[in-house]
């Protein structure tokens, strides 16, 4: 079942990664839906895992996702999809194959309607909405993007591992607000990443990352690493602050909502018994 | 920002797990907790050489950047040229602020620790994998500061 979990893990973030590859707004939401029903998937079979006593890991394959075009990413996805359709069989659970297959039906239909654009997601023009940056101010913007990125994509699969193995629904409540939190900061830097011509797809997450003995120590240095990317932020906004304005309120946006990141991470420690907050 | 650089970032050559990998090494920051941990396949006829490499790093980006490029240069080297890539690029760190020479060291010693404990396994095959730690610190003179004023 590991197999299936790795399939629909690489399968989620391809389509999400395909959705800022696409121009076409209506295209690009499709794709960006696909992803959130895979990663329901990918979720509901995790569970399964769970329930079953199944050892399983977030390792995943490299993801091809540098196309010229949107057809050759949309064909990578729908063999994959055929792939998962098949190895479905290896899931006792009947209802959960069968509600997965009907979804897997409905997006190859839907995705072979899609129309062919051509993608600059990769071209590395290193602009973005024709806004005027220094060499300095775009190279600490495009460091900045590729490494939060990740760490959004980590901290999804963070809070996500720690919610399927939560009894707690207070807990279990946080992590998945933390987690939409964090689809929007990695929806937000794709997007500017694709814009930019630096799409990139994150690394595979290491184990230790998430395989988590001690949640109390993990979210008491998790806060300090959302003050750490306060600051990242303040410094980005201050970066590119003198040459554009839009951008600095993005980053002060973005850096403000840690607050409330941590507020989550707060209420969370204080839950499980934790009073010196 | 140069085009390779942007292309190590964007799609890092050799990172992730080789299964059944005939040895592995790791190269610790003590300061940080961030370490990256090489993995080699290594074929042996009459010296050792570096058939396939691959690395996973739990750190930073530039840590990325320079797993990407020492183990894109170590692939198909013997082990007596690794070792050269690893003195080299321990010799480069002096000329580069510590907090940057931290990423690259860390690296070149998990590479030199994944050769190491090789060497060992030809003597013991159980023998445990081997960690190096790192002499840079990739805080800032900054951070530093501020975290002697918090202790």
């Amino acid at each position: 079942m590991n197999n299936i979990l790795i399939k629909s893990h690489e399968l989620w973030l391809e389509l999400f990664m395909s959705s800022f590859m696409s121009k076409d707004m209506d295209n690009s939401k499709k794709l960006l839906e696909y992803s959130k029903i895979l990663f329901r998937h990918f979720k509901w079979i995790e569970n399964e895992c769970i329930k079953h006593n199944v050892a399983y890991n977030y390792d995943r394959n490299q993801i091809p996702v540098k196309v010229d075009t949107l057809k050759t990413i949309l064909n990578d996805i729908a063999n994959r999809l055929k792939q998962l359709e098949l190895s479905l069989i290896d899931i006792d659970n009947r209802d959960l194959s069968s509600r997965i297959s009907n979804d897997i039906e409905y997006i190859l239909y839907s995705i072979n309607n899609i129309t062919d654009e051509e993608v600059t997601s990769f071209d590395m023009n290193m602009s973005y909405k024709d806004i005027k940056l220094s060499q300095d101010a775009t190279d600490a913007l495009t460091f900045f993007l590729f490494e939060e990125s990740y760490k959004e994509y980590e901290l999804i699969m963070i809070y996500n591992y720690l919610k399927a193995h939560t009894k707690s629904l207070k807990l279990a409540n946080i992590f998945e607000t933390l987690i939409e939190e964090s689809f929007f900061h990695f929806g937000e830097f794709a997007g500017m990443m694709s814009e930019m011509g630096i799409l990139g797809v994150p690394r595979v997450i290491a184990k230790e990352l998430y395989l988590i003995d001690n949640i109390t120590e993990f979210l008491l240095s998790g806060i300090d690493e959302e003050l750490a990317a306060k600051e990242e932020c303040k410094k980005l906004s201050d970066a590119v602050g003198t040459e554009n304005k839009e951008l600095s309120k993005f980053f002060d946006f973005i850096s403000n909502q840690e607050n409330y990141h941590i507020a989550l991470m707060k209420e969370a420690l204080e839950s499980l018994g934790y009073d010196n907050v | 920002m140069d085009s390779n650089l942007l292309e190590h970032m964007m799609q890092p050559k050799n990172y992730g797990v080789i299964e059944n990998s005939d040895s592995e090494g790791i190269g610790k920051n003590p300061h940080n907790g961030e370490k990256v941990i090489i993995f080699l396949k290594v074929k042996n006829e009459n010296e050792p050489i570096i058939e396939d490499i691959k690395f996973q790093a739990i750190g930073c980006m530039t840590t990325v950047i320079a797993g990407s490029i020492i183990t894109s240069e170590a692939v198909g080297l013997t082990f007596e040229r690794g070792d050269a890539l690893v003195g080299a690029t321990l010799g480069m760190l002096d000329s580069i602020p510590p907090e940057e020479a931290a990423c690259s060291e860390m690296v070149a010693l998990a590479l030199k620790a994944a050769m190491d404990t090789y060497m060992e396994r030809q003597k013991d095959s159980d023998f445990p994998m081997i960690t190096y730690k790192i002499l840079n610190n990739c805080a800032t003179n900054e951070e530093n500061q501020q975290g002697s004023e918090n202790e």
